[in-house]
């Protein structure tokens, strides 16, 4: 045997083991967040979860036939996005659009290789609770407005993240001529 | 009369999914879009209609700041840093391989490798949960105060003078941060690479 075959085999055995500790920490994970809520509770109080699990389906179906996978990614959440709030009040509107381009966020920050992309989606995830804070500054405390002031400071610590941030890439591109997050290892033990 | 037809609740019901329609396809669009210096560029479109979302919550300065802040100034930064680096990504991840596992394996590892879509679905379904449970935020009816900018100025300068105060030191830290993070030292080894020897270039051009 030849060494891309030990080394393929070797790296089976390691994902066996990783797969492993990787699901017993997500049902960790989803036991801990749902159990003060109580699951039965979710599943049969809120329909439209149904709805939205339907048009996921839906639009699973459509992209494994065949299609443009943005316009029908932006279409399935755009529909559940309005099933979910259009009988909502005004209010809970905006924190369901600011929990969605969260999620949206964090999905980009987790999935995308490139360092700047990664900055791009904290980026939207500042916006996001930005969104949050002025919904409820119009909302909860019109008179007093100090939701937007914190909006403000957000707006102060993200162009002092962005700022920074990028000189860390750009640093790190030069030393190492490249953007790719899964090679950054310098500080690995 | 401007305003009093965009406080008409069925204008803005429209006026607001208009601009969360748009907010959210441009969203999708920085994020699956494989030409990095588009959904660059898209970015800006997120945050314009963010920022037209905030003129509806009649927050008209924060709106402004938005616009000026997230829409040029940060994303003219994020575009310079693109076009400073090369987003050329290397296509030598491991791929483990599925079909030599068992079929419960074989499911798992489906899960795991599409795990940053479950976190996110996970993130979203528990906020929403936890926004739509109960009624706990007391709604208030008054209309917001007309002089946005006066009551903003007045608590700035107040009440929430320290932190003001301690949000400039931290712009200033991060100027001197950046500036010294992102400035060409010589180097003291012989350039051996190409890499080293084109940055050697590009800086004896710029002198």
């Amino acid at each position: 045997m030849n060494a891309p075959n030990q080394l393929v085999l070797k790296r089976e055995k390691e994902g066996s083991a990783r797969l492993a500790v990787f699901f017993v920490a997500l049902s960790a994970a989803l036991v801990g967040t749902y159990a003060g809520i109580g699951v039965d509770k979710v599943l049969t109080h809120h329909y439209d979860f149904w709805f939205c699990v339907i048009l996921g389906g839906l639009g699973w179906a459509f992209r494994s036939v065949g299609g443009n996978k943005p316009v029908i990614v932006a279409a399935t959440l755009l529909s559940c996005f309005i099933m979910l709030t259009f009988y909502q009040a005004p209010l809970l509107r905006y924190l369901i659009l600011a929990a969605l381009l969260f999620a949206m966020g964090v999905y980009g920050m987790c999935r995308q290789r490139n360092a700047v992309r990664v900055l791009m989606s904290i980026e939207l995830m500042l916006n996001a609770v930005n969104i949050n804070l002025i919904a409820f500054s119009k909302y909860v405390d019109p008179g007093q407005l100090k939701g937007q002031l914190f909006a403000i400071f957000i707006l102060t610590v993200a162009a002092a993240e962005a700022a920074v941030g990028l000189a860390i890439v750009l640093s790190l591109y030069r030393n190492t001529s490249t953007v790719d997050m899964d090679r950054f290892n310098l500080l690995k033990w | 009369m401007l305003g009093s037809l965009l406080a008409a609740p069925i204008v803005e019901t429209w006026l607001f999914y208009l601009f969360a329609t748009m907010a959210v396809v441009l969203a999708v669009g920085v994020l699956v879009d494989r030409v990095v210096i588009r959904s660059g560029f898209i970015l800006i479109g997120v945050f314009g209609s963010i920022a037209a979302l905030f003129l509806l919550l009649s927050a008209q300065f924060l709106a402004l700041a938005q616009v000026m802040i997230y829409a040029v100034a940060i994303t003219l930064v994020i575009v310079i840093a693109l076009m400073l680096t090369n987003p050329r990504m290397e296509d030598d991840t491991i791929v483990e391989k599925a079909e030599r596992m068992a079929g419960p394996a074989q499911f798992f590892l489906s899960v795991k490798q599409g795990f940053p879509l479950w976190v996110s679905v996970i993130i979203f379904s528990t906020i929403y949960v936890a926004l739509t449970g109960e009624k706990r935020w007391p709604v208030s009816t008054e209309p917001v105060a007309q002089d946005v900018v006066k009551v903003l100025g007045e608590q700035l300068t107040t009440t929430y003078a320290i932190p003001f105060e301690f949000a400039s030191v931290l712009l200033l830290a991060a100027l001197m941060g950046a500036i010294m993070l992102a400035k060409n030292e010589k180097k003291e080894v012989e350039p051996t690479s190409s890499e080293d020897q084109k940055a050697e270039e590009n800086l004896a051009l710029s002198r």
